[in-house]
């Protein structure tokens, strides 16, 4: 009976994830992210030693950025976008090309790029929300989108080099190329996204967000204008992607068509975001530092580590489908609400 | 032209039967399997070994196929059935994380496993002409296999109970239980069914070109392409499709090249969920 109670409830709100209202008082509603911040800036000064392990540490940022990013875009509003790579390579290597090949300026080179994968993005959730296309038809319509741009990469060989990527001669000989300066820089910019993210939760894009989430035609029935909403979580959440991909670009000096594969960067992301919890401030940033972990510990797997992945998925949407950060938070509301009944008991 | 053509048909009809696999699924399960590329890998490394032990070719197919849809027995009988629990696109979203998963483990295992493996079926004989093309024996075997099998779903699906159960669940789950068909029973069947197919369309590829260990993606994208295209849920819409963009994919690959007619199927398939999301045999 309960089995069959739950999953009906399951079906009623958002199938993955949590919608859960920000706190309102501003000291509350950002400290996290000072905290994660804080806590975050220390670990240079544990693995600064090692270029390799920076190394590692500076991409783990990246994919933590990306997983903010694909927080907005799925996480709040439900869009499955199956690009995050193909955007973020759209950054990548439009700020390569314009700053190497076109001689223009860094900065504008940044620029250019992330307004590219902005448009890109935007005219993706553009079009799945003009076609009301549902989740599954959103994720192979951006899937497409992905695998076309790998093919144009690949094609182009004189402007993209191929298959065996391209070395950025921009930033050559900046701090971008120091690889503690990078992570400094990588980790200002994870602060600055779930900034903004936490500030859009708070806005009435938020509230608009929420109630998309939990139940479409209610939103719409309620006044909100559903399309819209829709198509900003998709301009912002691509916006981030494209600078992320740009400074990645001129921060490692080697962009590849694997650096931005679906199967590299997408599904990461995906499972990432999955076990940290979807929609949540902290879920993104969760998963990047267990998963930079993880893969340290399985390096001598070898290919067995694919399988450890793929079980971990599989046993991560039958267990918690909320994510970890949500269940683990439940739980400890729960012992603390124990604590506190057991001591209201007792006089 | 007309050599192009006909190499087009030869890939069309095996693009069919690889969509016939995924879109049955779909259609009965609402699950789109990520893991079919994975179920068509399988058969073939099953294949390639019962081969090298020495077993004749049509045993070894047939131990490839028997491997492939116990898979899809095992997984239907296992992990879906949570998925089925749930409703509309909360199924769907399940089911292809989960398939996804599968896809992983089966992925990993075979490369640890079996790094270098391949399958490459040689079928000897002289070149007979058609139309005034030469076309080698191992395409013809392809084709006529792929012909056959296809020719044979259509009947099974229109002649038998079990072909108008399936259908009947497809159209309508609720009715179908109503007249006293088992969807449960039908999903394990049509799920094997699937996972030979796959297994099927890896044989015959092989046939004209080696079939690697990391193909399963390949296969899955595929199979994604021709199910979408051609409706989801129609089996001959799927073989429409299939030759349809066998055709356009050889046609292009031999006069614009190979990375753009990758994108052109992709095109395809993006335009005909925007402009027509029943694809081209959808209801």
């Amino acid at each position: 009976m309960t089995a069959e109670f739950d999953t009906t409830v399951e079906s009623e709100g958002a199938p993955l994830g949590v919608s859960a209202r920000p706190p309102r008082s501003l000291t509350r509603a950002f400290w996290p992210i000072a905290v994660t911040g804080a806590v975050l800036a220390l670990v240079p000064l544990w693995l600064g030693d090692s270029r390799l392990m920076m190394g590692l540490a500076v991409d783990a940022l990246v994919f933590g950025a990306y997983a903010i990013a694909f927080n907005v875009i799925f996480g709040s509003t439900n869009q499955l976008f199956l690009c995050v790579g193909a955007l973020a390579g759209v950054g990548g290597y439009a700020s390569a090309i314009l700053a190497d090949t076109a001689k223009l300026s860094m900065t504008v080179g940044l620029a250019l790029a992330t307004a590219l994968a902005t448009a890109l993005g935007g005219l993706l959730s553009w079009i799945a929300v003009r076609r009301s296309l549902g989740v599954i038809f959103t994720g192979i319509v951006t899937l497409a989108f992905s695998l076309s741009f790998a093919n144009l990469v690949l094609g182009q060989r004189e402007l993209t080099g191929g298959e065996t990527g391209l070395v950025v001669a921009a930033g050559e000989g900046t701090f971008l190329r120091e690889r503690v300066a990078a992570y400094y820089l990588f980790l200002g910019l994870l602060v600055v996204f779930l900034v903004v993210f936490r500030a859009l939760e708070r806005s009435h894009i938020g509230w608009a967000f929420r109630a998309l989430r939990d139940s479409e035609l209610a939103a719409e029935l309620a006044g909100v204008d559903v399309a819209r909403y829709r198509i900003y979580a998709g301009v912002i959440g691509s916006a981030m992607l494209g600078i992320t991909g740009a400074v990645y670009a001129y921060s490692d000096g080697f962009i590849s068509p694997s650096t931005f594969a679906f199967g590299h960067v997408d599904v990461r992301v995906l499972v990432m975001l999955a076990f940290g919890g979807l929609g949540t401030l902290l879920g993104p940033v969760v998963g990047t530092v267990v998963f930079a972990v993880l893969d340290e510990l399985l390096i001598d797997f070898g290919q067995l580590r694919t399988v450890v992945y793929g079980l971990l998925i599989i046993a991560l949407f039958l267990g918690f489908k909320r994510g970890a950060v949500p269940a683990v938070a439940d739980l400890l509301r729960r012992l603390v609400r124990q604590a506190r009944s057991r001591l209201g008991r007792q006089p | 032209m007309k050599a192009v053509a006909l190499d087009g048909i030869v890939l069309g009809l095996q693009f069919g039967l690889l969509g016939v696999g995924m879109t049955l699924i779909y259609g009965l399960g609402g699950v789109l399997n990520l893991a079919y590329g994975q179920a068509a890998v399988l058969a073939a490394m099953v294949v390639a070994i019962t081969l090298t032990a020495g077993a004749p070719a049509l045993v070894a197919t047939a131990a490839g196929l028997l491997a492939a849809a116990a898979g899809g027995v095992v997984i239907d009988r296992t992990l879906m059935l949570p998925v089925y629990h749930q409703r509309g696109e909360h199924r769907v979203l399940l089911g292809l994380l989960l398939t996804l998963g599968v896809a992983f483990v089966i992925d990993g295992l075979l490369l640890w496993r079996y790094p270098t493996g391949a399958l490459r079926l040689e079928i000897g004989g002289e070149a007979v002409p058609i139309l005034g093309v030469r076309m080698r024996v191992g395409s013809l075997l392809a084709s006529g296999i792929s012909l056959v099998v296809g020719a044979i779903l259509l009947l099974f699906f229109r002649a038998t109970t079990m072909g108008r159960a399936a259908r009947s669940v497809i159209q309508d789950e609720v009715g179908a239980r109503l007249v006293g068909i088992n969807p449960a029973a039908v999903r394990t069947f049509i799920f094997a069914l699937s996972g030979a197919l796959a297994g099927l369309v890896a044989v015959t590829r092989s046939m004209t070109s080696p079939v690697s260990v990391t193909a399963g993606f390949d296969f899955t994208i595929l199979a994604l392409i021709v199910a979408v295209v051609g409706g989801l849920g129609s089996v001959a819409g799927a073989f429409l499709a299939g030759v349809l963009l066998g055709i356009v994919s050889t046609v292009s690959a031999f006069y614009i090249g190979q990375y753009i007619t990758t994108i052109v199927l992709l095109a395809a398939t993006a335009l005909t969920i925007v402009m027509r999301p029943r694809g081209l045999l959808g209801r």
